[in-house]
């Protein structure tokens, strides 16, 4: 059999059916007690009128005696009417009714009926004996012999002489008379005795039963308090009970909460225990009492502050609280954790900067400043020049501490209420409030230095550049989006202008980017969409003119541009970064046509597939493995292909210049063809190109195209020609468009030439067409030496 | 009042004595340490009259009276001499103290419905048994007892 437990119902309000039981136990016993009182009253009352009368009877049978002796001795007397009030009182007595009045006694009184057989037995005999009585009384009177009446009452008087016979009757009748008295006195007595005991009893259940429930009603209440108490000492929650005056009630919790004694709490405790900041949420929460949660601090034993959320309930017209109360709970942890993950959502975890969001709501906050007071912000957008380089040579470890070396420079130059913060990677920001252009470009300034001031990372020393874009805005309505973007078209225009430097934003940069923004989108998506196509131009060897190789040449047919020439997409690929991926296409498609044609067997020997490399692509890194692993996809020989760097990327200061040419030298001696594109229009030195793995010098279709008319022209392609001979390497002409150019370049000594001339830059099926019928040709004139 | 009663009733050691004496007669054996069993006699009292067998037996006598009422009756017992028995001068009852030397026992008044014993020694003679309250000797309330041997 299965025993359930009673279910605990603390909030029950069980305590009021006991008191009900209470109560109308105590009523019904009451009730009870109070209608046998009453009853019991009436009863005695009536007694007492019966025992009066009785007696009085006693009086009157003496009293007709005498007047039947007056009345007898002709004297003045009325013993009829004695007589009469006899009977009728003898009767009354008897069976209830109205007790006639003694003149000058007493007054008429109401009797019941005489309960109880030996009362009414006597005053029955009574009734007989006063028949008697009288009716000897009224013999003597008349002369008539007494002895002649009827005894009716069993006497047996033998008594001859008629007034001691009338005595004799007396005697009885008074007799009987007082002790059915004593008889009705006695019932009384045993009544009030009985109701006494009744009372007792009755007292004494009710007591008793009283004392019972109530105790039931003090275990209930006793369970239900100790319940409660336990419910209260044990809950980890802290109640409160505040009104106007202060705390009027804490529970024992506070001791494990706050460490605190529940003195210290109580009454203007609380006030002291609160941080001063939080007492109007709590004091209000006391005043009025709607509002449903508060969350207010409370310092603990050790001065700590205890973050605690209320529930707020306003019992303040509960007669057993009146006051507000409110259940608490420590949320510190909580509370802290929000700080720390809201910290995390705002600052960048490497420099613990303020990141690009926090940024970006200070920036907010002080744009609707400047609006209401005019003032002048400035935001500089900071991007580290050099940075990449460390991060590849030393590892993301020294990049991240290069980063926190350089944030807390930036941190100790700017002032207290500045914000600087990382928005990701090696760009930085800087919001000025209460600033000048003046004070943004002298900051500016101060950050250049303090970048290129050398950082010691990995025992190493680094010295780096930024790039600043500025933006001042002076007053007004604005947008922190806006001002950013400005931000970053002026630091896209301080690289432009040659890095380590800054730019002030001014509004026509905005078109420029906007148009260089433009096309890197457009680039990217057409790269997607295969746009792009690579053509070739033959290059021919100007001894046996003789196709001896092909420049691959990027083309770009967008859909709404149309045909985009490689100088104007090239320049924002490199800006933009698009010239990465542009280039691994060009790789690809020049080195996989490149193999197919061998494997056709419609190459020519010597043949070179030449590639152009931007500069940007040196300089990024990471040319050599591409190059290698592009060979290695399509097997074509090293030996077949060429790359063409310019001449400002191989000889550039720095770090990446050195490993632009590390690499081209890796490559070089994989047996990959390097040529000097445009060589003779920067400002390399003989000594770098010494040094340089190349095997060809292309002379650029600028000096080509005066080649016939302007002498400086020729003498610089002479000069070219005879240097490239010098180093042992062959020149190449570009941009041949008649048989005069060609003339000319070959009397100047160039080797190899390009242009119209020969063939225009073709789709890969025209150049296998020109290849394949170079090889037809070959072969016949093979055929008729042999033959000849 | 009556004397022979009254002397017990107002006299307090009377109380206390009377259990005392009844205890100690009853030790003597009056009961049967001698061997003989007290004669009981029946008396009946009723308004107005007494009623009991003529004769008894000398010796030991329980009278058990019983008062069929209704009104409050009591019992005297005394010894009849040569002169009749004396009234008060209220001329309605019996002087008592007249006769105390001839009274041989007494029962107080009872009400109806009362059953009570009087434990007597009866020497051979003629007694009278009556009901002394106010006219009640007159009523015809008295009986007379004649104990032989």
């Amino acid at each position: 059999m299965i025993r359930r437990a009673a279910p605990f119902r603390p909030f029950a309000v069980g305590s009021r059916r006991p008191i009900a039981a209470v109560l109308l136990t105590f009523a019904l016993f009451s009730t009870v007690s109070v209608a046998f009182s009453i009853r019991a009253t009436n009863r005695s009352q009536n007694r007492a009128a019966m025992v009066e009368v009785a007696a009085r009877q006693r009086t009157l049978v003496e009293r007709y005696v005498q007047e039947v002796l007056l009345a007898r001795a002709r004297e003045d007397a009325a013993p009829a009417y004695t007589a009469a009030l006899l009977e009728k009182s003898a009767a009354v007595l008897l069976r209830g009714g109205k007790v006639p009045a003694v003149h000058g006694d007493d007054d008429e009184t109401e009797l019941a009926a005489a309960s109880g057989a030996p009362a009414r037995a006597q005053l029955q005999q009574e009734a007989r004996l006063v028949r008697d009585l009288t009716r000897a009384g009224t013999a003597l009177l008349a002369g008539r012999p007494v002895e002649s009446v009827p005894q009716t009452a069993h006497e047996h008087i033998t008594v001859k002489n008629p007034v001691r016979r009338l005595r004799v009757l007396a005697a009885l009748t008074s007799n009987v008379s007082l002790n059915a008295a004593r008889t009705i006195a006695t019932s009384t007595d045993r009544n009030v005795s009985g109701l006494i005991t009744l009372q007792i009893v009755l007292g004494i259940a009710g007591l008793a039963a009283s004392l019972l429930l109530g105790w039931a009603l003090a275990t209930v209440i006793r369970r239900q308090t100790v319940h409660f108490r336990s419910l209260v000492t044990s809950s980890t929650d802290l109640v409160l009970v505040i009104d106007e005056d202060g705390c009027r009630y804490v529970s024992p919790s506070v001791e494990a909460i706050l460490g605190r004694h529940e003195i210290e709490v109580l009454g203007d405790g609380l006030r002291h225990c609160v941080h001063p900041d939080d007492i109007p949420a709590v004091e209000a929460a006391a005043a009025h009492g709607d509002a449903h949660e508060v969350i207010f601090r409370v310092s603990n034993r050790f001065g700590e502050w205890r973050s605690l959320e209320a529930h707020v309930t306003d019992l303040r017209r509960d007669r057993h609280i009146r006051g507000v109360v409110l259940n608490a709970r420590d949320i510190t942890e909580r509370v802290e954790l929000e700080q720390e993950l809201t910290r995390q959502a705002f600052h960048d975890s490497l420099t613990d900067l303020p990141n690009r969001a926090l940024f970006r709501d200070r920036l907010d906050h002080a744009l609707a400043r400047s609006r209401r007071g005019n003032e002048v912000i400035a935001v500089l957008l900071i991007d580290l020049d050099g940075f990449k380089h460390v991060n590849d040579s030393l590892g993301h470890d020294a990049g991240d501490e290069l980063l926190r070396q350089v944030a807390q420079r930036f941190d100790k130059i700017t002032r207290t209420g500045d914000t600087v913060a990382r928005f990701g990677g090696d760009e930085f920001a800087i919001l000025l409030e209460n600033a000048s252009e003046e004070v943004a470009i002298t900051l500016a300034h101060r950050v250049i230095e303090e970048v290129a001031s050398p950082v010691t990372v990995g025992g190493r020393d680094f010295s780096l550049g930024a790039s600043i874009g500025i933006v001042l805005h002076r007053g007004g309505a604005g947008q922190s989006e806006e001002l950013v973007r400005q931000a970053d078209v002026a630091m896209y225009a301080a690289k432009e202008a040659g890095r380590g430097r800054f730019e002030v934003f001014r509004h026509d940069m905005t078109r420029q980017l906007g148009e260089l923004l433009g096309l890197e989108h457009e680039l990217r998506l057409g790269l997607e969409r295969g746009e792009f196509q690579v053509h070739y131009q033959p290059a021919v060897d100007l001894g046996s003119n003789a196709i001896v190789g092909v420049e691959a040449l990027l083309r770009w047919t967008s859909p709404t541009r149309g045909s985009v020439p490689p100088a104007q997409f090239i320049p924002v690929a490199e800006t933009t970064g698009v010239i990465k991926p542009l280039g691994e296409f060009v790789l690809r498609e020049a080195f996989g046509q490149a193999a197919q044609w061998l494997r056709d067997g419609v190459l020519p020997d010597p043949f070179v597939m030449w590639v152009n490399l931007s500069g940007k692509q040196l300089t990024a890194g990471g040319v050599a493995p591409l190059v290698l692993r592009t060979l290695a996809a399509t097997g074509l020989p090293p030996s077949m292909v060429g790359l063409e760097v310019t001449e400002t990327a191989i000889v550039e200061d720095g770090p990446s210049g050195a490993r632009a040419r590390a690499e081209l030298e890796e490559l070089h001696e994989h047996g990959v063809r390097i040529a000097i594109d445009d060589f003779g229009t920067g400002f390399s030195s003989l000594g770098h190109l010494r040094r340089l793995p190349v095997d060809l010098i292309k002379v650029d279709r600028s000096f080509v195209q005066g080649i016939e008319h302007d002498a400086k022209d020729a003498a610089i392609t002479a000069n070219l020609a005879s240097l490239a001979h010098a180093l042992g390497v062959l020149a190449i002409a570009e941009g041949i468009e008649s048989e005069g150019q060609l003339e000319s370049v070959r009397k100047l000594g160039c080797d190899l030439a390009q242009g119209f001339l020969f063939a225009r830059p073709a789709p890969a099926e025209t150049v296998t067409r020109l290849l394949a019928e170079q090889g037809r040709r070959v072969a016949l004139r093979s055929a008729y030496r042999e033959s000849a | 009042m009556r004397p022979a009663t009254q002397l017990l009733r107002q006299n307090w050691l009377g109380y206390a004595i009377a259990p005392i004496v009844l205890l100690a007669l009853t030790g003597c054996g009056l009961y049967g340490g001698h061997g003989t069993a007290a004669q009981v006699v029946r008396v009946t009292e009723r308004d107005f009259k007494i009623s009991a067998p003529k004769h008894v037996r000398a010796g030991d006598v329980v009278l058990k009276v019983g008062n069929h009422g209704p009104d409050h009756h009591e019992l005297i017992v005394v010894r009849i001499g040569r002169s009749p028995l004396p009234f008060r001068t209220d001329g309605m009852t019996i002087d008592e103290d007249a006769v105390r030397r001839r009274t041989v026992g007494a029962l107080d008044p009872a009400g109806a419905g009362a059953t009570r014993s009087l434990r007597l020694r009866l020497a051979p003679g003629r007694y009278v048994i009556f009901c002394n309250m106010s006219g009640h000797y007159l009523g015809g309330m008295h009986r007379t007892l004649v104990v032989g041997r």
